[in-house]
């Protein structure tokens, strides 16, 4: 009896371990009860989440950079109801699954509302824990399929790109009278967003695409698709392509014979397209952009000079919709006396707001400006058209 | 016919550099039996620095390039002495490591020179070649005309000098070589510091065709080491070969397969890999066993 | 065995109290480690465990997460159903994936899985049907009765049910048979085919294992996430997946384990500095290779060995005990042709190292080879043992034609054989190689893995006696769990042996068995192969100690230039005029330095890169 009793030992402790454990399970479900509270007192945190590293970085650092801007000029001015403006950027490294532990993390840490990010993908796979949390968020994405989420606590800094490519659309179609247009686009989230928004608004205004060319989205030669383009002799490219593979398409083009002007959104404005297509190649390039320019007005001027002033570098349009984005949110904030949760995603819709890009008006779509403005680029700036 | 052509006039101008990272790869493996995965971001270092050679310091293209070969093959001596207890090791150790040394890279690139990236201006402003409707960059020439010239200058090292041939026999087997009174570890040392030099020399001519930030090295990497196992591994000639049929294999697949190239690509490479392992010219193994 | 189920039990406890802790960030986190340890597991297996270089291993967990996520939102399965077919999806990608496997290795094989994996995120990046560049969303999650698995503390239970089963199939198929195979043709995949190993199904099976651990581990992400996008497979996080498993220790299953969570951990803890991070993980995984190449699984071996070498105390009192002769058996009166070589030639690029040579060993013989370097013995061997296919003539064994057999068909049919540059399983322990030798099951019977355990767990026991029969008889109880490459020559040489005889063979070839023993061991090789013929074993031996032949061989076939030169009882073959002719010619031979490379030509089958 005695000398059983020994082995039996740890295997007693294990059964006694067992049973607390099933008895802490019966109690009680396990999970935190971490509501989204708000405490009244301390800094409003808001959160940034972007790529910080990785290759689609250089958007994410440009869009901090707005939105620091603005949330200093409001600290600047004291604040929000006397409390400050606690701004943290977090790295999702423009991965989705990152993204998600990012929502998780910025709930738990409290944080009241979110900017960015701008990868549509990595929107999309935060959107649902944002909703259950309660956390507004303001994204730079213009796909379309963050509309069709119906999230109503997801809102879009810029127009979608239906906007940008039915404005586009109708200028090169009505007011050019192009008839033979081009489509190069690439594959990845945004190129696909373009190629379908555009070919629908052409479609609408009764033109079929003369060639519609799909490149991927590390391509480095064009060859076959630009050449099949010069063989059909469009009057205009339309291109759907971020900044640098679209510099490098227009190079190549150029190079090519095609001189026929490319016709974009809102990539096509920025200077790393034109510093890597070279400034002769971009000039007469047709750009649909709620952001074109930083002397646009004086509104942008006096962005433009303060984003110069504190980062010695020029403002460029991802700056410009982060800190219109912000400076949305912090109105709101304002005006709701620091709500949290449903009541600050009600204050943003009704939050009237004239910025950078244009009148932003929300609807229940969570799309609050749905204008863009044409601009060719004349001697290497973007000239707006009427 | 017109499109044909072009495309592939499209494909042999990147297959040239992909020929330029393959050699590298090809040198430093048949000499010391190093599998380099870094070797790619080793070529993005090199075109960060001979962009910044070039654009920051204002030298000439050919000198910035030569200053960027001179510090990337310095840069090549280091990773070496870190890497040497790979050497001939288990290739699963040399691959990890090296991807290692590939991450640290990438890193070290973006604390240096930032996220966003820089374009190059062509050196050379002359319009491209119009031959019967067939455009032709001058630029590409160039590309075309270095490569050749590095390939040549290779063959005739490794053939006629002496230091050439003592790697010959490193590479052959280390162990008569040392017999014979071969400084291996300095053999090693320079084929890996020549290789890097490659590589260099690859980023370098790169930059102006595409554009340089720390993901360059992935875009050259997989498809430059595809060359070098389609040319048959260590193998000189071999890389040439490899690196112009991955050119225009991709090009030809952008053509008629738009989006779904790079399947089109892999898939036609493995099936192409798995008819002859050893590449079009064989494997030129460092046999040790 | 005690201390080992209180550790498994409170890790048990641990992971069912361990949600009581945490908020629901740190469960997200937690739920994301446990699904990259299930990766990192399926990726140890391939890696670590059978030596295939899988970089495709995020394509797989793709394959999981993009079939549940299209079954469940284009055609209205219900989670359950769909999991299942999508783990079936992935193991059919990984079989696909695999082929390559069949004809290349090492960073061939990397590449052409790195490059398949670039072609899977392509693909869904573009299909319609995938969702494109912006994934699917929407993916409903599992539903149990009674419980809410969209809590994620729940979900986490889920989770670890299925991790724990995982890892323990895991586990026990790396030490059953099964999983001693595949880390025998890592080891050596010339040698495990020796040893009757089907090296390209076990290759099959590795890839096959692999996508079965990634398929899991992308049906509980798309359960978890319901969304699904291109980025989350990309190349960057193949190469994170494979930083966890070389940290944690690639050929440990706990140490991907250990690295998969620990990685996943410090990422989410460093997620501010990520460039930093990026920067550690580099250096960090170039010094575990450099210094630590067994990752931190293998920490604690090497910390014991340390201390155990500062005590300065001898691990064990090891000794080579003497070797208990098998049981003769009756020898028949009329003695078959066991083995017959007729006209066989093999021509490798240029050289003739076999020309037209034809022999015939009875049942019972031990035969002698003998030759001056480079006169084809080995090759002699290659051929006979179906590493080499003849260029011309055929090859019977027992009158069937194995002319084109493979080396694991044949060692099934009765042969088996030794190496002139011993070719032990490194990594294996001594009685691990020995079991690899007598496991005669053929590779189709891991059926039983997935369906009867409990067979699999009665053959292991079978086999374990029976490796205890053979160290006992081979003196080498004292070295069972050693390693083999740490014990002297001599003792190798044994182990070879033992692992040989172990298969129980009718036909033995031993490639120069006495080359670096000395006198006492040589004599002692003398007893061993008798008895070894004794027991009904015939012997076929190249030897260059003449003194052996003389002694031990009845008939010897002497080689010179590819061609039987003479061949007779060994005092006829010393004093023929032919023989006496080519060994004056070998001192020759040898300065002019003309040794045929006979050692150093791969071979036909090994021609996969590097075997």
């Amino acid at each position: 009896m005695y000398r059983i009793a020994q082995p039996l030992a740890p295997r007693t402790l294990l059964a006694a371990a067992i049973a607390s454990a099933a008895a802490l399970t019966a109690c009680s479900a396990p999970g935190g009860s971490d509501k989204a509270g708000s405490s009244d007192s301390g800094p409003i945190k808001i959160a940034v989440v972007d790529a910080r590293s990785g290759q689609l970085s250089s958007l994410g650092d440009w869009e901090f950079k707005g939105a620091k801007l603005a949330v200093d000029e409001w600290n600047k001015k004291g604040g929000i109801n006397g409390r400050r403006i606690q701004l943290k950027s977090f790295d999702d490294q423009g991965d989705p699954t990152t993204g998600t532990n990012l929502a998780r993390k910025i709930s738990s840490e409290k944080y009241i509302a979110m900017i960015g990010t701008s990868e549509s993908a990595v929107t999309i796979a935060m959107a649902p824990v944002l909703k259950q949390e309660g956390i507004p968020n303001i994204t730079s994405g213009q796909s379309d399929g963050l509309v069709a989420l119906k999230s109503e606590f997801l809102f879009l800094n810029g127009p979608t790109s239906t906007t940008y490519d039915t404005t586009l659309a109708k200028y090169l179609i009505q007011e050019k009278g192009y008839k033979k247009i081009a489509m190069i686009t690439n594959n990845g989230s945004y190129g696909a967003g373009e190629h379908d928004a555009f070919t629908k608004a052409a479609k609408d205004l009764g033109v079929t695409p003369v060639t519609d060319q799909v490149v991927t989205t590390d391509q480095k030669d064009f060859s076959a698709a630009l050449t099949k383009i010069r063989a059909t002799k469009p009057q205009v490219v339309f291109i759907g392509s971020e900044e640098v593979e679209a510099g490098l398409i227009v190079k190549q083009a150029r190079d090519l014979g095609i001189t026929v002007p490319f016709a974009g959104a809102a990539p096509q404005g920025t200077p790393v397209f034109a510093d890597t297509a070279g400034k002769a190649a971009v000039e007469g390039t047709i750009v649909s952009s709620p952001y074109l320019s930083n002397d646009s007005g004086p509104a942008a001027q006096k962005f433009a000079a303060a984003y110069k002033a504190a980062y010695g570098e020029d403002a460029e349009l991802h700056g410009a919709k982060a800190y219109d984005g912000t400076n949305i949110l912090l109105t709101a904030l304002k005006n709701s006396k620091v709500a949290t949760g449903r009541k600050l995603a009600d204050a943003i819709r009704s939050t009237a707001y004239d910025g950078l890009l244009g009148q932003f008006r929300y609807g229940t779509d969570g799309v609050g400006i749905t204008r863009t403005s044409i601009g060719v680029i004349t001697s290497g700036a973007l000239v707006r058209q009427k | 016919m017109q499109d044909t052509l072009q495309t592939l006039v499209g494909g042999l101008s990147l297959g040239a550099v992909y020929a330029l990272v393959a050699m590298g790869f090809s040198l430093v493996y048949r000499t010391m039996g190093l599998v380099n995965f870094a070797h790619a971001d080793i070529a993005m270092i090199g075109a960060y620095a001979a962009s910044t050679f070039y654009l920051t310091a204002k030298l000439p293209f050919a000198a910035a390039m030569v200053t960027a070969i001179v510090v990337t093959g310095v840069i090549g001596l280091v990773i070496e002495r870190v890497l040497r207890p790979l050497e001939n090791k288990d290739f699963d150790l040399m691959l990890i490591g090296t991807i290692g040394f590939g991450i640290v890279l990438q890193a070290v690139a973006v604390l240096i020179w930032g996220t966003t990236g820089r374009a190059v201006p062509s050196p050379l402003h002359a319009a491209p070649l119009d031959i019967l409707g067939i455009r032709v960059r001058t630029y590409d020439l160039l590309v075309m005309a270095v490569t050749a010239v590095a390939v040549v200058a290779l063959a005739l090292f490794l053939s006629r000098t002496k230091r050439g041939a003592a790697m010959q026999a490193v590479a052959m087997d280390h162990e008569a070589a040392t017999a014979v009174g071969i400084d291996v570890g300095r053999s090693n040392a320079l084929a890996f510091a020549i290789g890097a030099g490659l590589a260099a020399l690859a980023g370098g001519l790169v930059g102006p065709m595409l554009y340089v930030d720390a993901s360059l090295g992935g875009a050259l990497g997989i498809k430059g080491f595809a060359a070098a196992m389609l040319g048959g591994f260590g193998s000189v000639q071999g890389a040439v070969v490899g690196g112009i049929a991955i050119g225009v294999l991709d090009s030809y697949a952008a053509g008629h397969f738009q989006g779904y190239s790079v399947l089109v690509t892999f898939l036609v490479f493995t099936v192409a890999i798995m008819v002859r392992p050893t590449g079009i010219f064989g494997e030129r193994t460092v046999s040790r066993a | 065995m005690r201390t080992r189920i209180a550790t498994t039990g409170a890790v048990v406890v641990a992971a069912w109290a361990l949600p009581y802790g945490l908020g629901s960030y740190t469960i997200h986190v937690v739920d994301i480690a446990l699904i990259y340890a299930l990766l990192a597991i399926g990726m140890g297996l391939a890696m670590g465990v059978s030596g295939q270089i899988n970089l495709a291993q995020v394509a797989f967990f793709g394959v999981g997460a993009y079939s549940v996520a299209i079954l469940t939102t284009h055609y209205g399965y219900g989670f359950w159903p769909a999991a299942l077919l999508s783990v079936l999806a992935t193991v059919v990608t990984g079989l696909f994936v695999g082929i390559p496997a069949l004809r290349m290795q090492s960073h061939y094989l990397g590449i052409v899985t790195l490059g398949l994996a670039l072609g899977f995120v392509n693909w869904i990046t573009n299909a319609h049907i995938s969702g494109g560049a912006d994934g699917i969303s929407g993916v409903p999650g599992p539903t149990l009765p009674g419980v809410d698995l969209s809590s994620e503390y729940l979900y986490y239970y889920l989770e670890a049910v299925v991790f724990g089963l995982a890892l323990v199939f895991g586990l026990f198929v790396v030490r059953t048979s099964l999983g001693r195979r595949l880390r025998a043709m890592r080891d050596d995949s010339l040698a495990a085919g020796a040893t009757g190993a089907e090296v390209p199904l076990l290759r099959m099976t590795a890839f096959l294992l692999a996508s079965l651990y990634g398929g899991l581990a992308g049906v509980l992400y798309s359960g978890l996430i319901r969304y699904v996008a291109p980025e989350t497979f990309s190349i960057a996080n193949m190469f994170i997946l494979l930083a966890m498993v070389v940290i944690g220790g690639r050929r440990s299953l706990v140490g991907c384990v250990v690295g998969a969570i620990g990685l996943t951990l410090v990422r989410e803890w460093l997620s501010d500095f990520s460039t930093y991070a990026q920067l550690g993980y580099g250096v960090v995984v170039v010094v575990m290779v450099v210094f630590a190449p067994t990752g931190l699984a293998g920490v604690p071996a090497r910390l014991r060995g340390r201390y155990e070498r500062w005590r300065g105390r001898e691990t064990a009192r090891a000794e080579l005990r003497p070797f208990t002769p098998y049981s003769p058996v009756e020898r028949p009166d009329t003695a078959g042709v066991l083995l017959a070589v007729e006209g066989v030639t093999k021509q490798f690029r240029g050289l003739r190292a076999l020309d037209g040579v034809s022999l015939a060993v009875h049942e019972g013989e031990i035969r002698g080879i003998v030759g001056p370097n480079g006169s084809g013995k080995t090759t002699l061997f290659n051929v006979i043992s179906g590493f080499y296919r003849a260029t011309a003539g055929t090859v019977r064994l027992v009158g069937d034609d194995t002319t084109a057999a493979r080396p694991y068909a044949l060692s099934l049919a009765g042969l088996s054989r030794t190496f002139q540059n011993l070719r032990l399983f490194g990594q294996l322990t001594v009685r691990e190689n020995v079991l690899v030798a007598l496991d005669r099951s053929r590779t189709h019977s891991i059926w039983r893995y997935a369906l009867w355990q409990p067979g699999v767990w009665m053959h292991e026991r079978l086999l374990r006696a029976q490796a205890d029969e053979v160290l006992e008889r081979f003196g080498l109880a004292d070295f069972a769990a050693a390693g083999p490459t740490s014990l002297p020559y001599g003792i190798q040489r044994r182990i070879e042996i033992a692992r040989a005889m172990a298969a129980r063979p009718r036909l033995l070839l031993l490639d120069e068995p006495a080359a670096g023993l000395n006198g006492e061991e040589v004599q002692q090789l003398i007893r061993i192969v008798r008895s070894i013929r004794d027991s009904g074993t015939t012997v076929i031996l190249i030897e260059h100690n003449m003194g052996l032949v003389m002694s031990l061989c009845e008939k010897v076939t002497v080689l010179s230039g590819g061609n039987v030169i003479a061949e007779g009882t060994p005092q006829e073959v010393v004093t023929a005029p032919e023989v006496i002719e080519a060994y004056l010619g070998e001192s020759d031979l040898a300065e002019l330095g003309m040794d045929t490379p006979e050692a150093a030509d791969r071979p036909d089958r090994a021609k996969e890169a590097t075997s």
